[in-house]
């Protein structure tokens, strides 16, 4: 197998507050290959945004890393001091946020802001990093770009403002993008546009997205592969097409029951018990034990580890050929 | 139709003044402006039915929302309920009689709640601001029934709206919509703030209410597969006008007006896994100036010289000359 893009080896986040040590992501580990979009799912609080925020090294005090690694290329990042990984964020590994309002400033037109990251991550001068500015804004899709780059943030919409950041993260031509929660923002008629784009660029420039979002649908139609999460662990990681069709983990299947479709039929939604605890109270054991309907006694006492079943990966004691109570493995089929 | 209408919203419309301030009108000598926010929309709801706005933002279904409830004064037309008009004069007392039977329910779970109260005054309020029912002590067992009605705990009414999360408070805007015994519930996007294992546990629960009560809902939403699952029948809006009203089912099965097929395209769904799509073109243009004609032709696929021209009517519930003129043959 060629090397990774990325690979998040037993990632640990750590809060450290007045009311003791949160742990938002608790041993997370994935793979990214070249081209591939990885989709990140999972409800909010499930630590989805501090896995993207860890990766580039932007964690804010009083969170820190507290273990594990973050290899890029075969290069590791997460120890870098941060002159050093400031150089890193931008010119190898793109961002785009959920609120292109914000991540752009308003002060500057749009020319400005895509000139200045150019010619801080290349060697181009003033004209030439013009150019290639406007054929950014040309490639992701922005009509009249030689007019429009003198244009400030303001004077375009939701939609347009979406595709600069993404030209913006482009600059560099970085080898790994995160998108977080990139068409939340936007209406459905737009967000179709942009997934659209992200997908054509990934396939143009073999770049690799990890595409971070709450909604299963937009995964579906952009992600090769997707990583569910929840109470900042990874619960389940595969092929989307799998995952999406034969979920394994009672909480991917209930989160998938519970999802209205624009298929099928009107029939209730399934409801899963509850909500995602605290990180202040994860429950011991399987962090999803007290909403799963299939619960024994080992989830109340055991965290599960990532198991190979068919084809993805799942962490869940029900897999466990040799530990879970007979009769109870087939439950998924 | 058959059934005697609920609630009848007739050619509703309201025109929001958006001029800038004087001083810069007569330096500039730049004149009024005006947004349609809603331009001429008429629907009814039958009794005890989940009837569905969806558009995308700026399209004005909120705004249709705070009229039909009275938030908000129309700019002209009339929304009358079980009979009773909105804005007549005439009218006053017998409106005062409805307003205990009509309810809303917010989007944000965390601004439509007074931090300040306990749960249990915040939903005593409608009982008694219409007097309903007299004496605390059964007025304290009422919001424990409601409690329990819409899945909290009775003692859940000692505390304050922060020990609560999402989903939990939306249970208690519900609890409250349903305290002064409301028949018609406007709800404007009342799951979009929650996440979708929550959103199914209050989509269920809004059901198994309406079940129990006979409850009429008039359901705001941008989600389609969620306005899928709810409505008895839905109306597509854009741009302040209504495009399509149309059975629930049939709208997702057969998608007359060109704007609702490229909606339903642009949606993406667990079953789209891989597959490829048709582009969709452009983005709402500015209601301040909207085009001329059909809203909805610089967009249309289907658009020739009359769309550019003419407003098209509604006609057996889809506005559209190139679906009257049958052109557009899906």
């Amino acid at each position: 197998m060629t090397q990774p893009v990325l690979s998040v080896q037993d990632l640990t986040v750590e809060f450290v507050t007045r009311r003791g040590t949160l742990r938002a992501l608790d041993k997370v580990s994935f793979d990214i290959a070249r081209g591939e979009v990885l989709g990140v799912v999972g409800e909010s609080g499930a630590g989805k945004s501090v896995t993207g925020s860890a990766i580039i090294g932007l964690i804010d005090p009083p969170g820190r890393i507290a273990g594990g690694e973050v290899v890029l290329s075969g290069e590791r990042v997460d120890h870098l001091p941060p002159e050093q990984m400031r150089r890193v964020r931008g010119k190898r590994i793109g961002m785009i946020f959920q609120d292109p309002l914000t991540s752009l400033n308003p002060l500057y037109r749009v020319g400005e802001q895509l000139i200045e990251t150019i010619q801080t991550h290349t060697d181009l001068n003033a004209a030439d990093a013009r150019k290639r500015a406007i054929a950014l804004l040309d490639e992701v899709g922005i009509p009249a770009p030689d007019r429009r780059i003198d244009g400030y943030p303001h004077e375009f919409s939701g939609g347009m403002r979406q595709r600069v950041v993404i030209a913006l993260a482009l600059c560099a031509e970085p080898e790994f993008i995160i998108a977080d929660e990139p068409t939340t923002a936007l209406d459905v008629s737009v967000q179709a546009q942009i997934i659209a784009l992200i997908k054509r660029l990934c396939k143009e420039r073999g770049t690799s997205v990890m595409l971070v979002t709450h909604d299963m649908g937009v995964i579906a139609e952009t992600a090769d592969r997707v990583a569910v999460m929840y109470a900042g662990r990874v619960a389940e990681i595969g092929p989307v097409r799998e995952v999406i069709k034969q979920p394994l983990h009672p909480y991917t299947q209930g989160l998938m029951g519970a999802i209205p479709s624009i298929e099928g039929d009107a029939s209730r939604l399934v409801q899963i018990p509850g909500a995602m605890p605290r990180l202040s109270s994860i429950p011991k054991g399987c962090a999803f034990n007290p909403r799963c309907s299939k619960v024994f006694d080992r989830c109340r006492v055991d965290r599960p580890e990532l198991i190979d079943v068919g084809g993805h990966q799942v962490a869940c004691h029900l897999y466990d050929k040799a530990q879970a109570p007979a009769g109870k493995t087939e439950i998924a089929a | 139709m058959s059934e005697k209408a609920f609630v009848e919203v007739r050619d509703l419309k309201r025109v929001f003044d958006v001029s800038k301030p004087w001083l810069n009108r007569v330096l500039e000598s730049a004149p009024k402006q005006y947004l349609k926010a809603v331009d001429g929309v008429s629907f009814d709801i039958r009794k005890g039915e989940t009837f569905a706005l969806v558009g995308e933002s700026g399209s004005g279904k909120s705004t249709v929302a705070r009229m039909v409830v009275g938030l908000l004064h129309p700019s002209g037309g009339t929304v009358s309920i079980d009979g009773v008009s909105m804005s007549d004069q005439a009218a006053a007392a017998e409106r005062q009689r409805l307003r205990r039977r009509i309810q809303m329910i917010f989007q944000d779970p965390y601004a439509s709640l007074n931090p300040r109260w306990r749960v249990g005054r915040i939903i005593a309020e409608p009982i008694r601001a219409f007097d309903i029912i007299q004496g605390d002590a059964a007025i304290e067992a009422r919001v424990g029934e409601l409690l329990s009605l819409v899945g909290l705990h009775p003692d859940d009414g000692k505390k304050f709206p922060h020990e609560f999360s999402g989903g939990q408070r939306q249970r208690i805007a519900i609890a409250r919509a349903l305290a002064s015994n409301a028949e018609f519930i406007v709800c404007d996007e009342p799951t979009s703030a929650l996440d979708v294992s929550v959103q199914a546990q209050i989509l269920n629960l809004m059901r198994d209410l309406q079940e129990k009560f006979g409850l009429t809902y008039l359901f705001i939403s941008h989600n389609l597969a969620v306005v899928r699952h709810m409505a008895t029948r839905i109306g597509v809006m854009y741009l302040g006008r209504l495009v399509e009203v149309s059975d629930g089912k049939q709208l997702f099965a057969a998608p007359r007006h060109p704007y609702t097929r490229m909606l339903l395209d642009a949606v993406p769904d667990l079953a789209m896994i891989g597959k490829a799509r048709e582009g969709v073109k452009g983005e709402i243009p500015n209601p301040i100036n909207p085009p001329s004609g059909c809203t909805f032709h610089p967009r249309c696929p289907l658009v020739f010289d009359r769309c550019r021209v003419e407003n098209p009517p509604v006609i057996d519930g889809v506005a559209c000359h190139a679906v009257n003129e049958g052109r557009a043959a899906a």
